[in-house]
């Protein structure tokens, strides 16, 4: 679920700042002549859900947000069953998030420091769903965008290697000091061969959030080579 | 304004002809293309120059400063101005022709602006003469990186045989002992009379005063934003991605002069020579017994072994044909490029790091083919012409222009097969076709 | 006051002009030990330098032999990605170039990424420009697109043993997964695609397999004892980390068949980094990849081990290479790892004989984090 939000909301991001982008969609030269007008036509990052609209459709959010709509019920009329995470997990394991179950109770009766059952395992979940979003990524070199089909996973099995811990620190390859994601960009660039990621591109912040889940334990040590 | 930036520029360009076409006059003009060494000072009066005393410079922090000064010769008045007369001082040279500010003038960046450097006799060296501007910041000297410090650096030249040519440090001293001047300037300097060790110190301390760190680039970081062109400030961002420049090439607090005082073999001798061969036979040459500092000096300089940079130094694989990263201050001003002066234009440098390096063995695996286009390459260069210091300002314009007109017709390292990956290296060789 | 550099040449020249000296015997002798000494300053001149000194005086009137390697390239096709293709090139250009030629060059497996039969084809074809012979071992990147059909096509049969020079040689498969796709209906792209990732929990474990492991002790039959044996495996043939497949799962039973012999010697591939293990009689040495590194195991690491030093990601060329194995009369190796772009690294017979007590290869300066 937290991964189709995910692409989900990348897409609305698309769509929302690029005009330019929607322009770029392949005119479907058929479509026009049956319709008598322009059409263009969106593809899912699946690479295979598509739908049509008019080339002059409005470039507002609203637009936007109809067009993405519309990608994600047809992916889910496709789609109907599947589990992103679970698969996910079948084929990848994560460090589990701290389950915080020391918490419950309230020793003290505070208004908001009452913590349930429940509010561990909502914490608990939510954070390894957001981790396990970040696994997708970081094994899939379509993901990426990776113009020669490299991923993170095929120098750094299971994040070792990344040493989040070590950030910030001054990065020789980049020459001034970096925090683990500009560390990622560089590998995105250069040896991945993909487009940079936006700092909040909800594919880095999932990147982020698994590199740092693997590392669970580690001591902080910001600046050590 | 537009009108009287044109027409200020004209007042440049007119006074840089000027200055040249004084500088062409005979009695201007010392031995090996170098301009007069007492015009050259008259120069070095117009620039502004260093704190005598060890004061930081512009931009550089009180630690990154301190860290280029040896403990053993802080920086004095008494010494800058003893280094300051060797440094214009023919008699170092066996032949009296020769001073350090021959192969590294006033007038032409601090170096010769040759290929390779013309010493006594006419001779000629198998390296390019790098500037001693802002040379304090590096962490070894010469190309090879053979010599520490400056203060090491500055005895050398001196005593090489194609460069100065004095037999040992003892004969140069001896033939400024005499003078009393010196004889004044060194006791006040170091409190004792002429020697080789402290001429190699009042050198260095002469030079650490020649620090060069204001240029369009750094007005434009301090917040100018107008100090760079719009295509210098695209170039900086290659400069720090999609080229890789930065890698190698860090500018920042700690290091200003763009140099990660490493050694990469970029394939610049992979152009001239077999490495192979040549290192089998630097092996046998050591085998001889004797490789001294000397000895080294020699080959680097009359040998083709020169080529294989710093494993002359080290013996070690990964340093066969690698050079120094050289620092990209002043860039503008101190071409031809490349340990051997190879490279004539800026273009031609991004030509030869966009194709990715000439491929050998010993290649850095840093050097990568970077599908550059021609607009990312111009507008990269121009970031490193801003990486001028504004002093040079009027001489960076002409010799921009002049590098520019040469670029439109002969771009002799542009290969966009290679730098674009339709062609990959050592294919043709494995493949057994000529290349 | 002498120079870092002046110091460092001094004892640099004491070294190299006392191996001068010595005559080929004596360096046979001696070799070991200078080239420890040598390997701890860090400058053993490589191979390609060392053809009038080192290399002459291992493979001379000693009786000795020497074969090369490279290993896990992991081509896609050119177009798709050129970076490994680039990779395996230049590997092959390197061993092109060793003077005298090695007597054959061992080829470790997962020469295709994803097993498709172009990316195998590409990897034949590069593969041909080689000088010396090719012996050819399969990995699983080979194997688990069509089950080894195109890979068979093109290099025959993935066991099958040789002797060279008195030394028997086995090439075993020791990627034989159990049959995960079948339950999951999994297509031949997708079994590839789960087989391809090291991280991925999805498979079964690396087994050499009841049949090859009968193949294997047949062709060992009329071996004798005292004869040296050198296997070719692509995963180490010992359990080392089971969640990479750093692993064989029927290691045990296959170590048994190797235990009567008197000097026994894994070379295997899959692990992309200086791996270096002995149980018993068996020394195990692992291969440079030409395509990547990879991290060093969280836990298993073997005790005679010494890391490399942990590779740069700005040189797409630091910690791979390619290599070459010097087989001694008794039967014993030293393993040259060819580091591409930093000193090469031998693991001595000494070394391994001495259980890590001698001629200690030199410690990384960046360990794993």
């Amino acid at each position: 679920m937290r991964a189709r939000v995910i692409r989900a909301s990348a897409l609305l991001a698309l769509l929302a700042l690029a005009g330019v982008w929607i322009l770029r969609a392949t005119r479907s030269a058929d479509a026009a002549s049956a319709l008598g007008k322009d059409t263009a036509e969106v593809t899912l990052c699946d690479g295979q859900t598509k739908v049509e609209f008019a080339a002059d459709a409005p470039k507002t959010p609203e637009s936007g947000q109809k067009i993405a709509d519309a990608l994600m019920k047809k992916w889910r009329e496709k789609n109907p069953n599947v589990d992103w995470e679970a698969e996910e997990l079948t084929h990848h394991t994560i460090a589990p998030a701290a389950d915080n179950k020391d918490l419950v109770g309230s020793p003290q009766g505070a208004t908001y420091g009452e913590i349930s059952e429940r509010d561990v395992l909502l914490w608990k979940t939510e954070s390894e769903r957001f981790v396990v979003a970040g696994s997708k990524v970081f094994h899939s070199g379509a993901e990426l965008g990776s113009t020669i089909g490299v991923s993170c996973d095929m120098c750094h099995p299971d994040a070792a290697n990344t040493h989040p811990e070590t950030y910030p620190k001054y990065q020789v390859q980049l020459g001034r000091v970096v925090l683990l994601r500009d560390m990622i960009n560089w590998c995105i660039e250069h040896p991945v061969r993909a487009t940079p990621l936006a700092a909040d591109d909800p594919r880095m912040r999932a990147l982020e959030a698994y590199i740092y889940a693997q590392r669970k334990g580690a001591a902080l040590n910001y600046g050590r080579r | 304004m537009g009108a009287r930036r044109l027409l200020s520029v004209a007042c440049m360009l007119g006074v840089v002809l000027a200055a040249e076409r004084a500088a062409a006059q005979a009695s201007d003009k010392a031995p090996h293309g170098a301009l007069a060494m007492s015009e050259q000072q008259k120069r070095l009066d117009t620039l502004s120059l260093g704190s005598p005393t060890g004061a930081p410079p512009l931009r550089v922090t009180p630690a990154a400063w301190a860290a280029t000064i040896p403990s053993d010769n802080a920086m004095t008045p008494e010494r800058v101005a003893l280094g300051h007369k060797l440094f214009f001082d023919v008699r170092l040279s066996a032949d009296g022709t020769v001073a350090c500010a021959t192969c590294h003038d006033v007038s032409r960046g601090f170096t010769d602006q040759r290929p390779v450097s013309e010493g006594i006799g006419g001779k000629l060296g198998r390296r390019n003469a790098p500037t001693v501007l802002n040379a304090t910041f590096l962490a070894t000297q010469f190309w090879d990186g053979r010599a520490p410090r400056l203060e090491d650096q500055a005895k050398l030249p001196i005593v090489n045989p194609i460069e100065m040519g004095m037999p040992n440090g003892e004969a140069a001293v001896a033939k400024i002992a005499g003078d009393a001047e010196y004889v004044k300037l060194f006791q006040a300097a170091y409190s004792r009379a002429p020697n080789y060790e402290d001429v190699g110190r009042a050198l260095a301390t002469f030079e650490r005063t020649l620090v060069f760190l204001d240029a369009p680039f750094d007005r434009w970081s301090d917040g100018d934003t107008k100090a760079m062109s719009a295509d210098a400030v695209k170039g900086f961002a290659l400069y720090q991605g999609k080229a890789r420049c930065v890698s190698c090439h860090p500018i920042n607090g700690a290091s200003p002069v763009g140099s990660d005082d490493r050694f990469h073999n970029i394939g610049v001798s992979a152009r001239h020579q077999d490495f192979e061969s040549l290192a089998g036979r630097a092996l046998t040459e050591l085998a001889k017994g004797g490789d001294s500092q000397a000895a080294i000096d020699k080959l680097a300089l009359e040998s083709d072994l020169s080529e294989l940079g710093r494993f002359l130094v080290t013996k070690r694989r990964s340093d066969v044909g690698a050079f120094k990263t050289e620092q990209l201050r002043n860039v503008g001003v101190t071409g031809p490029y490349m340990h051997d002066g190879s490279m004539q234009t800026l273009w031609d440098v991004v030509d030869h790091y966009n194709r990715g390096g000439e491929a050998n063995l010993y290649l850095d695996g840093g050097v990568e083919p970077l599908a550059l286009s021609e607009t990312e390459i111009n507008q990269l260069v121009a970031f490193l012409f801003a990486l001028t210091d504004v002093r040079f300002a009027s001489q960076v314009r002409t010799i921009e222009a002049a590098q520019r007109a040469r670029a439109k017709t002969t771009r002799p390292f542009r290969e966009n097969d290679l730098a674009f990956r339709k062609v990959i290296p050592f294919e043709a060789r494995v493949r057994g076709e000529k290349k | 006051m002498k120079s870092v550099e002046t110091k460092y040449l001094e004892s640099r020249e004491e070294l190299l002009s006392g191996l001068g000296k010595l005559n080929r015997r004596q360096f046979m002798k001696v070799a070991g030990a200078a080239a420890g000494a040598a390997l701890a300053q860090g400058i053993l001149p490589p191979h390609s330098f060392t053809p009038v000194r080192v290399a002459s005086a291992a493979t001379g009137d000693a009786g000795g032999f020497r074969f090369a390697y490279i290993s896990d390239s992991h081509l896609y096709t050119r177009d798709k990605n050129d970076r490994f293709v680039r990779g395996l090139l230049r590997a092959v250009d390197d061993v092109n170039r060793m003077d005298p030629q090695p007597d054959f060059v061992l080829y470790g497996g997962d020469l295709a990424q994803l097993g498709r039969p172009e990316e195998l084809e590409t990897g034949a074809q590069i593969l041909k420009n080689l000088k010396a012979p090719v012996r050819m071992m399969v990995g699983e990147h080979d194997w688990y697109f069509d089950m080894g059909e195109k890979w068979r096509s093109l290099f025959g049969a993935d066991n099958y043993s040789f002797e060279h020079k008195g030394v028997r040689f086995v090439t075993v498969n020791s990627v034989v997964e159990a049959a995960f796709w079948t339950a999951k209906g999994l297509t031949p792209a997708e079994r590839m695609g789960t087989v391809a990732g090291l991280d991925n929990g999805t498979q079964s474990s690396f087994t050499v397999g009841d049949a090859n492991r009968a193949w294997l002790t047949k062709e060992l039959e009329g071996v004798k004892n005292e004869t040296p044996l050198v296997v070719f495996s692509h995963s180490p043939l010992y359990k080392l980390y089971k969640k990479w497949n750093f692993w064989t799962d029927d290691a045990e039973e296959v170590q048994k068949i190797l235990k009567r012999f008197d000097t026994v010697t894994v070379i295997h591939g899959h692990t992309h980094q200086v791996l270096t293990n002995r149980i018993g009689n068996i020394s195990f040495h692992g291969m440079l990849s030409t395509a990547w590194p990879w991290p060093y195991a969280p836990q298993g690491l073997p005790e005679m081990t010494i890391q490399m030093s942990r590779p740069d990601p700005f040189d797409p060329n630091d910690g791979c290479g390619d290599g070459e194995v010097t087989v001694n009369p008794d039967g014993m190796v030293d393993k040259l790892y060819n580091l591409w772009n930093r000193n090469p690294v031998t693991v001595s017979r000494t070394y391994m004989k001495s259980n890590g007590k001698e001629d200690r290869p030199p410690k990384p300066l960046l360990a794993s984090y």
